[in-house]
């Protein structure tokens, strides 16, 4: 039972951490349909900007107390998303591009963003101290690092937001109208620029928690963003494009079954690393919408 | 259109250009007389910058001390020093530049895939060609090219050496862990082969994959399985920080022995705090004299205290150099045959009375007893406890 417990934990925070990423696509592929595959990217430049501000690792005279080196990092990368969504997709999108194009104009910000956070923080690993220090917590059989429940817990908080946002808010509903139909949101007088923006810096914002989250579990990494971008993108179609509740659901069973194949499958090691990608073929050809179907697809 | 003959004026000051242009060409060819270039190929930005910088900046140091020596044969050393991304298939390009620039040897430090590319271009263009720190079993053998020499320590070495320590313990039954990318599954491998020869059983074999966030499960297998110790065959920062992580978190107590690779000093940032106690492969032993007088110079230079990696880079180029002397020229042909026939030399690098050998025969030049076996003693790299494959 310990060692389900202990199971348990590590792939649910590892779970986590992909339906942050899943949650960022959704933001923009909701209003937008533009699927920006340098989020990963972002995650590792918010990791690198955490251990820059929060660790004495890259800037010395910094090493700033967690919170508000937390802040800052969000704010960084929520305004680099604004720069990107400004630069780079609305002049795309308001010229009438098709849609293909804000996506292959996001993979030059991925490769921009790769060899920016490669100058910038070097090719070696480099963490944050986890604020809470490593040991082993112990909650009834449950039993992991501080940092895997204070990623379950920030991921809790950010999921319960974008909920309200988009169920109890006028915003929120704004994003769906433009979602179900651009067009007619816009007759209706919904600012398609405002939504457009703030779903990248709604995106940008949460690839910066994931950076600060995942720096202080096993460190920034300059490689680490394509690996998040993948597991994002399959948890965002195991779960559904349509809610935000299928992103977390989507993370959680992709963190879940990677543990379950690594621990438990008596197929060798290297084997396993396929369970996802076998995962993702399998919902995109039986279930493409995920398991979560969106409300307009209800209706 | 008339053609106008060419007038006074003009003659003459096309031949003052001539003789401008003359007097360029020879001041070109005076310069490049001046120095010796010595190609360099690192990784500044790809997979095996994290290793390849630090051997480049022992090359550099190198040359400082020597140029401010006086430097070889009368002339200055030159570095061109290119970038290849850790990619094969630029590796053997910046060669070929490499060549067309007129260097008298190659160094390269980047990763072994790439050295092996770039000695098609060595091969091809005659050119003396080394690597310093490689330590790929088949980078000597795999092309019959009679310009390559390697002085890294072969994993073969470093293995027997870590077997030797692996006997004096005594194990019977271990575990082997890594990730997924080449170099840790070539050093899985070598490890399981090898342990299996010394009749000890590897019980588990886990890999974790890289951009995983945990390595929980395969500890728990590993734990489960109940090793005396565990083999650690990773290279990837985070994948090894989750890997020493979860052996805590797990409660696991078991002795960790690990390649060369954690000789390198990025992993005990990445992991601080959780390594204390495991043995690692090294070619540096900080207790020897000439380590000893590199390890003040590298201080007075740099600030800091070198680890090994810069030792390969420094040791690189005296290798370079002492071949030029023995040569007594910048023939290329004769800084080959000087180079097969190196015999008995030391520097940096190698346990105490390691010496490097080189023949026509066998171009893979470090000493079979001169890796060592250090302990990570308070987040560093702390002495040698074992040397040798005996």
């Amino acid at each position: 039972m310990a060692e389900i417990g202990e199971l348990l934990v590590s792939a649910v925070a590892a779970g986590s951490i992909y339906g942050l990423m899943a949650l960022a696509y959704l933001l923009i592929i909701r209003p937008t349909g533009v699927i920006n595959f340098a989020l990963g990217e972002w995650a590792m430049l918010g990791a690198f900007a955490a251990v820059a501000l929060g660790s004495d690792l890259l800037i010395p005279a910094l090493h700033l107390p967690h919170v508000f080196s937390f802040v800052l990092v969000v704010v960084v990368i929520g305004l680099l998303a604004a720069m990107t969504e400004i630069l780079t997709v609305r002049p795309l999108i308001e010229k009438g591009a098709p849609i293909l194009s804000p996506v292959l104009a996001l993979l030059g910000v991925l490769v921009i963003s790769l060899q920016v956070g490669t100058l910038a923080g070097g090719t070696e690993a480099l963490p944050t101290p986890p604020p809470f220090g490593f040991r082993r917590v112990e909650m009834g059989f449950l039993a992991g690092t501080p940092q895997a429940f204070y990623i379950i817990a920030v991921t809790c908080v950010v999921f319960a937001f974008a909920w309200f946002f988009f169920e109890r808010t006028v915003w929120g509903k704004r994003f769906e109208a433009v979602a179900i139909n651009r067009r007619a949101a816009a007759l209706m007088g919904i600012n398609l620029r405002a939504v457009g923006l703030l779903a990248f810096v709604g995106a940008g914002i949460v690839c910066g928690i994931v950076g600060v989250l995942a720096a202080g579990a096993s460190g920034a990494f300059y490689q680490m963003g394509l690996p998040l971008a993948i597991q994002g993108f399959t948890a965002l179609v195991i779960g559904g494009v349509g809610r935000v509740e299928g992103a977390l659901l989507g993370g959680i069973i992709l963190g879940v079954i990677e543990a379950l194949a690594a621990r438990y499958l008596p197929i060798p090691s290297s084997l396993v690393l396929g369970v996802p990608l076998i995962l993702l073929i399998l919902f995109l050809l039986v279930r493409p919408t995920g398991l979560l179907r969106s409300k307009e697809d209800m209706v | 259109m008339t053609v106008e003959p060419i007038s006074g004026t003009t003659r003459r000051s096309f031949v003052a250009a001539s003789i401008v242009t003359a007097m360029l060409a020879v001041g070109g060819t005076a310069t490049a007389q001046d120095t010796i270039k010595i190609g360099v190929i690192t990784d500044e930005t790809g997979r095996a910058a994290f290793y390849a910088k630090p051997v480049t900046q022992g090359v550099e140091l190198a040359a400082k001390e020597i140029n401010a020596a006086g430097g070889v044969l009368g002339k200055k050393i030159e570095l061109v020093i290119e970038d290849d991304s850790a990619k094969p298939d630029v590796s053997a390009t910046k060669a070929r530049k490499l060549v067309d620039a007129g260097v008298v040897a190659i160094i390269s430090n980047s990763s072994s895939p790439a050295t092996q590319q770039a000695q098609s271009v060595s091969l091809a263009t005659k050119t003396p060609h080394i690597t310093p720190a490689n330590s790929g079993e088949t980078l000597a053998t795999k092309l019959d090219n009679p310009y390559f020499f390697q002085l890294g320590p072969l994993a073969s070495t470093q293995i027997k050496t870590l077997m030797s320590y692996t006997r004096s313990k005594k194990f019977k039954r271990v575990a082997v862990v890594g990730d997924n990318s080449g170099l840790s599954k070539i050093i899985a491998g070598v490890f399981e082969k090898s342990l299996t020869a010394n009749n000890i059983d590897v019980v588990v074999s886990q890999i974790i994959p890289i951009g995983s966030r945990t390595a929980v499960p395969q500890m728990q297998k590993v734990r489960a399985e109940n090793p005396e110790a565990i083999f650690q065959a990773g290279i990837v920062g985070p994948q090894m920080a989750q890997f020493f992580q979860a052996y805590h978190q797990l409660g696991m107590k078991q002795p960790i022995l690990a390649s060369f690779n954690l000789s390198i000093p990025a992993y005990l940032k990445v992991a601080k705090d959780l390594m204390e106690g495991v043995a690692f492969i090294d070619a540096y032993d900080p207790a020897k004299e000439r380590t000893k007088q590199f390890i003040e110079l590298y201080k007075k230079e740099y600030g800091s205290v070198p680890f090994s990696l810069p030792g390969y880079g420094y040791d690189g180029l005296y290798f370079v150099v002492d071949a030029l002397k023995r040569a007594g020229s910048v023939d290329k042909e004769k800084l080959r045959a000087a180079m097969a026939s190196t015999k008995g030399w030391s520097n940096v690098m190698g346990a105490r009375g390691a010496t490097v050998n080189l023949s026509e025969k066998d171009r893979r030049g470090f000493d079979p007893e001169g890796a060592v076996v250090r302990l990570i003693q308070d987040n560093n790299h702390g002495p040698a406890v074992h040397s040798g494959t005996k």
